[in-house]
């Protein structure tokens, strides 16, 4: 079980994240806060600020996965929960850019 | 004991009662595999007959063939038949048929739940025939979209039939799924671990965790459209606080992962043929199962990509745009690796490799068309247009269809213990690829020129007569060429010659058995090595019938096998099975007049079915486990396991676990509606409030703590030799005083049908009661357990199992009522 979970546990964080950020996004544009923070709209620094946050996570996990103590014991676990490892951290990085790229609320 | 005496031995205990009456109390993995098949095949010829239907109707301009509505039944049958009682069910048949045998054991975790699903799915499956018999099948699509799908838009019968008769069915693919996963993580042969699993389960492992997490949102949102059709809760009523674009999110929310719950079976079918064609191991195994779960996951970022033309702003499109880019990455990596494996082997073209084929090239161009699609401005002009029903067809024929086929004609001589005899189906691939690509290559084009979906008929002006007649006429070759199959199957099974064993010289374990197979599957259960057992051991069959393997002797009258740990395949349980019953067939029947019941607005009814289902379920339950503490259990090669009833994480453990799983994802879901309700919706405050209350809300959280607390305290107790019926009664205690603060909440709500806020709390506290009424009733199982003497400090397997229904309770509980509670509370 402990392997099963190393393998599913950054595509998950990764669903977590990117729902969580689609979530805040809706809240933001749905309740119109206002205001600024570092010269830039609140929305897009609390929005920048997840995107990192989920960014910096995908790491974590990706070094544990890395970690000897923490990584799997058998080779095919390690393989396949690093591989997973990755997805998370890039389709992090790819699917939730549109926080940096594009306008939000429009 | 000889192999013959063995076999005499085994087949006595295993065997289903003979003849048709077997049918109806068979728990056999094998009956019920086929079971399924048959019926998802009977499924899939009616839904053909639709489509011919359909393009009968299309073939010419002004066609009198069918009249809009009738037409809006034809195809809104033909998708949901297609989708839901083809598809679906036919990767269930062909795992609960292929995986213990291909893991090496003798049947699946819960063989009752098994035919309990099948009941469900063959009752429900009816129950949509039938509407479509009397002409009153639903006509809203099979995406069935409210406001259309409301109680003023389709005031008739028709989409209640869609509404009920679905979650029905959809009850018998959790149950599959529940089934297939613990199965795969627990009952293997002893040396499986997770790196020799055949690469079919891992498919199968993660279609069925699909099913779990993707379904919910569908079951739910059906529930929700109902109860606002049944009974005018406003959920879908953008007047009164509801949202239809609630139901395209909940819809899609599983409609998207639902695409690759049908294709991930579908590769792993090929995955599992392609290199037995190439005589070639499968080249990156590793890299598959990581694609494989990439793919997974990343479905479940999709959803909004089907509603790109609903006015969601810009950033929310590019996150799914973007995610939808991504899937192409792992699905082009397992078509690299099959192609790889092509490269590396030597193909030989059998008849399962030209239908392989067949997939190879069908799905790469619906791959492409998808892609197109996930570009936001092409989807816009493309969006509603035959284009889009020819890349759904691309991508679900190809790559469901064909795959499907391909493995029909591979375990074929497994089914039947037979071999072909002639080239009708080479003969019939032809004509259904033909058939295939005429038919949806003209539909691409004549989308393309502006025609619109789900259209009844169209104008000679218009400019698509002839690409019409064109795909008309390709898809009667279509429907000749399937036939043809179908046909060429029965032949098969009923007249040609008895082939020898493992044909395909394949070597994976199902084939180490004699065909057709024997309802124990293996006479003795083998040890594995390998992830191609019978390729370093040709002989293992021979071996495995005289006994050299594991559980090798008969022993009472019992179905025995065993269970490994999840990563090692190192043995951990013993198991005894229950033997046939027709409880399950009974249990789904009292369950369809649940349903039938709300269809008919019999409410009266619906009590009584409620309360039928708990009295079976309690007999069900009662049945297994045993009076007398039992010793360790030699299974052979000097290894001694202890019954699963004195272990901590027993087989209904498990089971609860993934069926937790489920329903955590339909909580969820709920949740994730009334936030997005709250924030989304216009009509928006709410009239009036949930009038907040302290005590009510102390007293719930004091039952959900309490709950938990006396559950520990009453395992401990159980576990050291004393008597654990004062905790229970405690536990009994915590989860009435849920019950009663839920039913409070439930009765303070404000007038449910006048806004969907109150709407949606209604439901929680339903949800609430409906799980404090379920852990009232297992904490009283359980006294009534431990008063029988069914339990003792070793036979201790229900206390956890007790326990995770009343964690899950417990929280569940103290959010819903913190959802009601706290807001007007805070001010
Ligand atoms: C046997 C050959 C088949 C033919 C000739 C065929 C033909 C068609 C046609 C012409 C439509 C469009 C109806 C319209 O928009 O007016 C349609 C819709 C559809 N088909 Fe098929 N189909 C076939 C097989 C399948 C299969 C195997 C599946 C799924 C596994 C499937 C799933 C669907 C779905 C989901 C729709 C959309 C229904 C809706 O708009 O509500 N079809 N089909
Ligand atoms: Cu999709």
């Amino acid at each position: 079980m402990r392997d099963i979970i190393r393998i599913l546990i950054a595509p998950l964080v990764w669903l977590a994240t990117f729902s969580a950020i689609y979530g805040l996004h809706g809240l933001l544009c749905g309740h119109g806060i206002n205001g600024t923070a570092f010269g830039l709209p609140i929305e897009r620094v609390l929005l920048g600020a997840a995107f990192l946050f989920a960014i910096l996570l995908q790491t974590a996990l990706l070094f544990a996965l890395y970690h000897p103590s923490l990584a799997a014991s058998s080779e095919f676990s390690r393989f396949v929960s690093r591989a997973t490892g990755w997805v998370g951290l890039v389709a992090t990085l790819w699917s939730l850019s549109p926080v940096v790229l594009t306008t939000y609320c429009v | 004991m000889n192999a013959l005496g063995r076999h005499r031995k085994l087949t006595a205990i295993w065997a289903s009662e003979p003849g048709f009456k077997g049918w109806f109390s068979t728990v056999n993995h094998t009956d019920l595999g086929r079971m399924f098949l048959a019926t998802a095949f009977f499924f899939f010829f009616i839904g053909g007959l639709l489509a011919m239907l359909i393009r009968a109707q299309l073939a010419t301009p002004h066609s009198a063939f069918a009249g809009p509505d009738i037409y809006n039944q034809i195809f809104t049958m033909h998708g949901t038949i297609m989708m839901f009682l083809f598809a679906i069910p036919t990767f269930e048949g062909l795992a609960v048929y292929l995986l213990p045998k291909m893991l090496g054991t003798r049947d699946l975790a819960f063989p009752r739940l098994t035919a309990y699903g099948f009941w469900c799915y063959a009752f429900g499956g009816s129950m949509m025939l039938v509407s479509m018999v009397f002409g009153i099948a639903p006509d809203g699509g099979w995406f069935m979209y409210p406001p259309l799908s409301g109680a003023i838009h389709s005031p008739g019968i028709n989409t209640d039939f869609w509404l009920i008769g679905i979650t029905f069915v959809e009850i018998s693919a959790i149950a599959a799924a529940v089934e297939i996963t613990v199965s795969i993580l627990k009952y293997r042969a002893p040396g499986m671990s997770l790196d020799k699993m055949p690469i079919f389960a891992w498919y199968a492992l993660i279609t069925a965790l699909m099913i779990l997490t993707g379904f919910p949102p569908l079951i739910l949102g059906s529930i929700l459209l109902e109860v606002e059709r049944a009974f005018g809760f406003p959920f879908f009523q953008a007047e009164l606080g509801g949202d239809s674009l609630l139901w395209q999110h909940l819809f899609w929310l599983f409609g998207h992962p639902e695409v690759y719950i049908i294709f991930l079976p579908a590769a792993g079918v090929i995955s599992t043929v392609l290199p037995v064609m190439c005589r070639t191991p499968l080249l990156g195994y590793g890299w598959i199962v990581a694609a494989a779960l990439a793919l997974a996951f990343l479905s479940f970022g999709l959803w909004v990509h089907h509603m790109f033309t609903t006015g969601i702003p810009h950033m929310g499109l590019a996150f799914f745009s973007a995610a939808s880019t991504l899937v192409a990455v792992p699905t082009g990596m397992q078509i690299f690796a099959w192609i790889g494996t092509m490269w590396k082997g030597r193909p030989e073209l059998h008849l399962p490799m030209l239908h392989l084929l067949g997939f190879f090239f069908t799905f790469v161009i619906g791959g492409l068309t998808g892609v197109m699609v996930a570009v936001v401005p092409f989807d816009w002009q493309a969006h509603d247009t035959a284009f889009i029903t020819a890349h759904l067809h691309y991508v679900l024929f190809g790559g469901f269809v064909f795959p499907i086929f391909a493995g029909i004609y591979y375990w074929m001589p497994h089914f039947t213990g037979r071999k072909r005899f002639f080239y009708l189906g080479e003969f019939a691939f032809a004509l259904v690829f033909i058939g295939f690509h005429v038919t949806f290559l003209a539909m691409h084009w004549v989308g393309l020129l502006g025609q619109r979906r789900r259209i009844s008929t169209y104008a000679p002006e218009d400019g698509w007569t002839a690409i019409n007649l064109i795909s008309s006429v390709g898809s009667f070759v279509l429907a000749i060429g399937i036939a043809m199959i179908l046909i060429d199957v029965f032949l098969h099974a009923l007249t040609a010659s008895r082939g020898r064993r493992n044909p395909w010289r394949a070597g994976t374990l199902e084939w180490a058995m004699i065909t057709p197979a024997p309802a124990y599957n293996f006479a003795s259960l083998p040890h594995v090595t390998d992830r191609n057992p019978l390729t370093i051991e040709p002989d293992l069959a021979v071996q495995l019938a005289k006994g050299e393997g594991y559980l090798g002797t008969p022993r009472n009258t019992w179905r025995e096998t065993l269970t490994v740990e999840v990563a090692s395949g190192k043995p951990d349980m013993h198991v005894i099975y229950p033997a046939n019953t027709r409880l399950p067939i009974l249990m789904s029947a009292v369950t369809g007049i649940f349903f039938l019941s709300l269809l008919l607005k019999f409410y009266w009814t619906v009590p009584v079915a409620v309360v039928g289902v708990a009295i079976l379920a309690w007999k069900w339950v009662w049945s297994i486990g045993r009076q007398d503490d039992m010793d360790t259990v030699p299974v052979g090669q000097d290894i001694h396991l202890p019954n699963f009833a004195m272990t901590d994480r027993p087989p209904g453990w498990w089971g609860s676990v993934f069926l937790l799983t489920a329903n955590a994802t339909l909580f969820g879901s709920l949740l994730f509606g009334f936030a997005f309700l709250w924030t989304v919706a216009p009509g928006w405050p709410p009239p009036d409030w949930f009038p907040p209350s302290v005590s009510a809300l102390a007293l719930g959280i004091i039952g959900a703590g309490l709950g938990p607390i006396a559950m520990r305290y009453a395992t401990q107790k159980n576990r050291n030799g004393g008597t654990p019926l004062a905790s229970l009664a405690l536990t009994l205690a915590g989860a009435v005083l849920v019950a009663v603060a839920c039913a409070a909440m439930m009765v303070h709500t404000p007038a449910p049908t006048r806004h969907a806020y109150a709407a949606t709390l209604f439901v929680l506290g339903s949800y609430g009661l409906f799980h404090a009424a379920l852990g009232i009733l297992m904490v009283c199982f359980l006294i009534a357990r431990v008063r029988c003497g069914f339990t003792s400090s070793a036979r201790r397997a229900e206390f956890p199992i007790v326990r995770l229904w009343i964690d899950y309770l417990s929280v569940v509980s103290v959010l819903i009522l913190v959802v009601a509670h706290l807001p007007g509370l805070m001010g």
